[in-house]
């Protein structure tokens, strides 16, 4: 067996976890999940700079036997779909590290344990090509992401923290059954490259494409599941809003992905219709309300559900130029929102207010920050030069060439986001200086800088030259793409 | 039967015999130990269960013994060491609450003891009469011991209740036993089918099945025989009420899957009545949990709902399902005697720790300890990568073979009602602030308790294969 790389990238997370429950000074745990992080995301930098673009199938797979009295094993691997996800979780993971560094100043300890085993479990979702390991990982994330809500969060973390624990898990337990279904139908067996050469009879297909569009669907989330994203997101630490946004809503849309499109192709394209409308109507309905959010943090989470709708769009389009965009858009989403939640974090930490209200002028006080801001809200409105505009004009191209009158609302979606994305740059950053009156406001610093700008370079070179990602994508989309139509026909 | 034949009988009964005799040798030199070395009777308490399971594990197998009414196959010695095991750490739980609650005499011991000799004849019994000979054994003790808080209203109370409702419980399911040798002529499981030459839903024999059905459900506490759990683990005192949540619950399914999987039993569609049991059990364990302030009411009520998931496992049935049933128990006995140990050691000073509000802040006071009892909860409410996942996701593959999907997702969805109590206490240790200081008896008996049943709790998660292995070889039937 060669090099075990991934079982690397998704253990280390884990072993630094575990180093860190004996560390004692704070500083120390700070500096040691620093390090793993770091050591993480070098390790995921490996991983796609071998990766092999040419071919669709699976790479660097590890299997070993773990439960084989039911067929369950340890296997990896990552395809183009997944080397994305591997690779910005591991980004991110650094990041919140960073984000948490002050933010953070009580059980600092238990609060990193929980982010290390997060960050473990997050690569094992993506990497896993084990049904069984995967829902594992997908469920076992509830307990630190739980924690990480409701010890650390703001005034009402413990009903937050409630609500996301009892939707994420209501919507599993059907997924879990779902998975159960599957087992008996492919024969006794969890590995997920068999399952997908299955060919289910459309009756079957349709009753597990509904039981894991739940699980999926509240993941991403989709409306009318998306109820417990805006308490989520408010109420967790910076860090938990990053890895929520950044890597946790992409998992619902990368489950349609793996399991949803090439193991129920016939049920996937007969609700391909129902999928785009619901996805129009996040993108609709998110962006209404975030326009109407004083909160920040709100607004940024609001948005979430409005691109997100952005990636089911292009998933369900079921054409390359959609499921491309909607992969990239899941990338450029994770960048660009973990940006915006880092920022709305890092003015949070001086002023302690997150009401736009507050705010205005803060170009005069904190010119770096302000700049960089401008940034990321320009590329989360998709303008041309930034990394979501390609993600989203492969998304609409896809959208409009699937359904019209879908793709034309979702245009009315996106410029619902350069209103209120610009509307909320303009109260905050511009006019008189009443921020800087009220509050003592520091530009950013070097710790926070190192922060942002790993994040303004993928904004950037998404933007301008999409080439690179888009190749790490294409063959695999393209199979799956090929997987779909050949089985799934029609009923 | 003369003295040739009955050696080979006593040999295969050798590991009850030694309880029984250990029992009643403590039970003499226990009075004459001076007072403040109980110490002395713990450590042969469990040096006596040791020498039953070196008895168990080398003396196993052979044919049936005592004509027809006793075996020694690997499904007893499965659940026999499910009783050593859960013997055990209540043992050593015992010691320092014995203690503090004034009720360290030997006869305390004496009592588990004998109560474990019954429960391990119903794992053997594969005759009505023996089993009912077990049951009796094992329920006697419990009632004594729920009562041993003489002084407390609520003990006493508790006791009573479950005499009274016991007996009743007891004399239905004699009752079965009458109509089936009424019926058959014969009480032994395996005759009892090939008696029945009939129709086997014959009204007579159902009537015989749902009396012995009754009585059955009655020790697991599922509904609609659940209403003496609440107040027995509430008024007992707290390390036997630990007891009984695995023991004797574990022997009654023991029974359980003897009695139910018999050809006679399985062929009249009472699984019907047990489906229905299940999913009625469940839900109202885990809807009146939600409610609860009093940490052991809850944790009684807890185990309803586990009772009722564990009956999914029964009615699935075939080799998976009595497999999924044991491995559950087993998981089930680490978990629940880990968060009972818990609640155990809280027991200290003036200090109950029995409502669930005083754990307020038990996160920033000992974060250790806290960390042991989210484990625990996490993995009672059965998420990855506990014990307490895997235990249920075995009951659902059973389930969903035997084609009963609906109910394998009626199943999940009551278990994430829930799910909802048990991250209810993780939050009042977590999320708030500490009313007041105050030091759990952790003594190096309770610690090696909670490592063992932590360990264990994290072991078959993350590595089921050996404990899925073990409990398959030793399903019976097929």
């Amino acid at each position: 067996m060669a090099f075990p790389l991934l079982s690397l990238i998704v253990l280390v997370p884990a072993a630094g976890a575990a180093v860190v429950m004996f560390l004692r000074s704070d500083d120390l745990v700070r500096w040691a999940a620093l390090t793993v992080t770091l050591l993480d995301l070098a390790l995921a930098i490996v991983m796609l700079a071998g990766f092999d673009t040419g071919t669709s199938g699976m790479q660097f797979v590890e299997r070993r036997p773990w439960v084989p009295a039911l067929g369950i094993t340890f296997a990896l691997g990552v395809d183009g779909i997944s080397a994305l996800f591997v690779f910005l979780t591991a980004l991110l993971g650094w990041i919140s590290v960073l984000a948490s560094w002050i933010a953070i100043d009580r059980k600092v300890k238990q609060f990193t344990i929980s982010l290390l085993a997060m960050q473990a479990l997050m690569l094992g979702v993506f990497s896993a090509l084990d049904l069984f390991l995967f829902y594992v990982c997908w469920e076992a994330m509830l307990i630190p992401m739980y924690l990480i809500i409701g010890v650390w969060g703001g005034d009402g973390r413990v009903y937050a923290a409630f609500k996301f624990f009892l939707y994420t898990l209501a919507g599993s337990l059907l997924f879990l059954v779902g998975i159960i279904v599957l087992y008996f139908e492919g024969g006794r067996t969890f590995d997920i490259l068999a399952l997908m050469a299955l060919d289910l009879p459309f009756e079957v297909q349709s009753w597990l494409f509904f039981a894991f569009l739940v699980a999926f669907a509240v993941k991403v989330p989709m409306v009318p599941f998306h109820t417990w994203l805006p308490d989520a997101h408010v109420q967790a630490p910076t860090a938990g809003s990053i890895i929520l946004a950044g890597v946790l809503l992409k998992m619902g849309a990368y489950g349609f992905l793996r399991f949803s499109l090439p193991m129920l192709p016939e049920a996937s394209v007969y609700y391909s219709t129902l999928m785009m409308a619901l996805s129009a109507l996040a993108i609709v309905y998110g962006g209404l309300l975030a326009l109407a959010q004083d909160d920040l943090k709100k607004l940024v989470a609001y948005s979430s559900i409005s691109h997100m709708g952005f990636v089911t769009l292009g998933i369900f389009a079921l054409n390359p130029l959609g499921l491309q965009g909607s992969i990239l858009q899941m990338f450029n989403h994770g960048v660009t929102t973990g940006a915006l939640f880092l920022f709305v974090g890092l003015i949070y930490e001086r002023t302690h207010t997150r009401s736009i209200a507050d705010y205005g002028g803060l170009m005069k006080v904190a010119p770096v920050y302000t700049g960089f801001l401008a940034l990321f809200v320009l590329s989360s409105m998709a303008l041309p030069g930034t990394n979501a505009f390609v993600g989203e004009l492969l998304v609409l191209s896809g959208g409009f060439a699937a359904n019209l009158a879908l793709g034309a609302i979702a245009v009315l979606g996106a410029l619902l986001g350069a209103a209120y994305l610009l509307g909320m740059y303009r109260r905050v950053a511009l006019g008189p200086a009443n921020v800087g009156a009220r509050f003592k406001v520091r530009d950013v610093n070097g710790r926070e800088m190192a922060a942002i700008l790993p994040l303004a370079v993928f904004v950037l070179w998404v933007g301008l030259y999409p080439k690179p990602f888009l190749a790490i994508i294409d063959s695999s989309a393209m199979h799956l793409l090929q997987q779909l139509h050949d089985k799934g026909s029609g009923p | 039967m003369t003295a040739a034949a009955l050696l080979p009988s006593i040999l295969a009964s050798l590991p009850e015999i030694t309880v029984v005799a250990g029992a009643c040798i403590l039970l003499i030199v226990g009075q004459l130990v001076p007072k403040g070395q109980e110490a002395i009777i713990v450590w042969a308490s469990v040096a006596v269960v040791l020498f039953a399971a070196l008895a168990t594990f080398t003396l196993s197998g052979g044919p049936p013994a005592y004509a027809g009414m006793f075996v020694a196959d690997p499904f007893s010695v499965f659940f026999k060491s499910l009783f050593y095991l859960a013997v055990v750490l209540t043992f050593l739980l015992s010691r320092n609450y014995a203690d503090i609650e004034g009720i360290g005499g030997s006869e305390y011991y004496v009592l588990l003891l004998l109560a474990l000799s019954g429960m391990m004849i119903m794992a053997s019994a594969i005759d009505l009469l023996s089993i009912y000979v077990g049951l009796e054994l094992m329920v006697l003790c419990t009632y004594v011991l729920t009562g041993f808080l003489r002084r407390e209203q609520r003990s006493n109370e508790a006791a009573l209740k479950y005499v009274i409702l016991g007996a009743v419980s007891t004399g239905i399911f004699l009752y079965g036993v009458s109509l089936v040798y009424g019926l058959t002529g014969t009480t032994q499981l395996d005759r009892m089918a090939a008696a029945v030459t009939g129709d086997p839903l014959d009204p007579g024999l159902l009537l015989a099945v749902v009396f012995i059905v009754a009585g059955l459900v009655f020790k697991i506490g599922a509904v609609p025989f659940h209403m003496w759990v609440p107040d027995v683990y509430e008024g007992a005192p707290t390390t036997i009420t630990a007891f009984m949540s695995v023991g004797p619950k574990a022997a009654s399914f023991a029974v359980i899957l003897r009695v139910f999987l018999n050809p006679l039993v399985a062929g009249s569609n009472v699984w019907i009545i047990l489906a229905v049991i299940a999913v009625v059990t469940m839900a109202l364990g885990s809807f009146v949990a939600l409610v609860q302030d009093n940490f052991k009411r809850l944790l009684a009520y807890s185990s309803i709902a586990h009772a009722g998931f564990a009956i999914f496992g029964i009615v699935a049935g075939g080799a998976d399902g009595i497999a999924s049933v044991m491995l559950y128990l087993l998981i089930y006995t680490f978990m629940n005697l880990g968060i009972f140990g818990a609640v155990i050691m809280m027991r200290n000073g003036n200090f109950s720790g029995e409502v669930i509000e005083e754990y307020a802040g038990f996160a920033k006071m000992h974060p250790g300890l806290a960390l042991l009892m989210l484990l625990y909860l996490f993995s009672l409410a059965g998420i990855p990568p506990t014990a307490g996942f895997f235990a249920k996701f075995y009951v659902l593959v059973a389930l969903v073979e035997r084609g009963f999907v609906l109910l394998a997702v009626i199943a999940v969805l009551l278990s994430a009602v829930a799910a909802y109590f048990y991250i209810r206490i993780v939050m009042v240790m977590f999320m708030r602030e500490p009313a007041r200081e105050f030091e759990p008896a952790l003594t190096p008996l309770v610690g090696a308790a909670l490592a063992v049943t932590a360990a264990g709790t994290v072991g078959i998660g993350l590595f089921p294969a050996w404990f899925l292995r073990l409990a398959q070889q030793s399903a019976f039937g097929g």
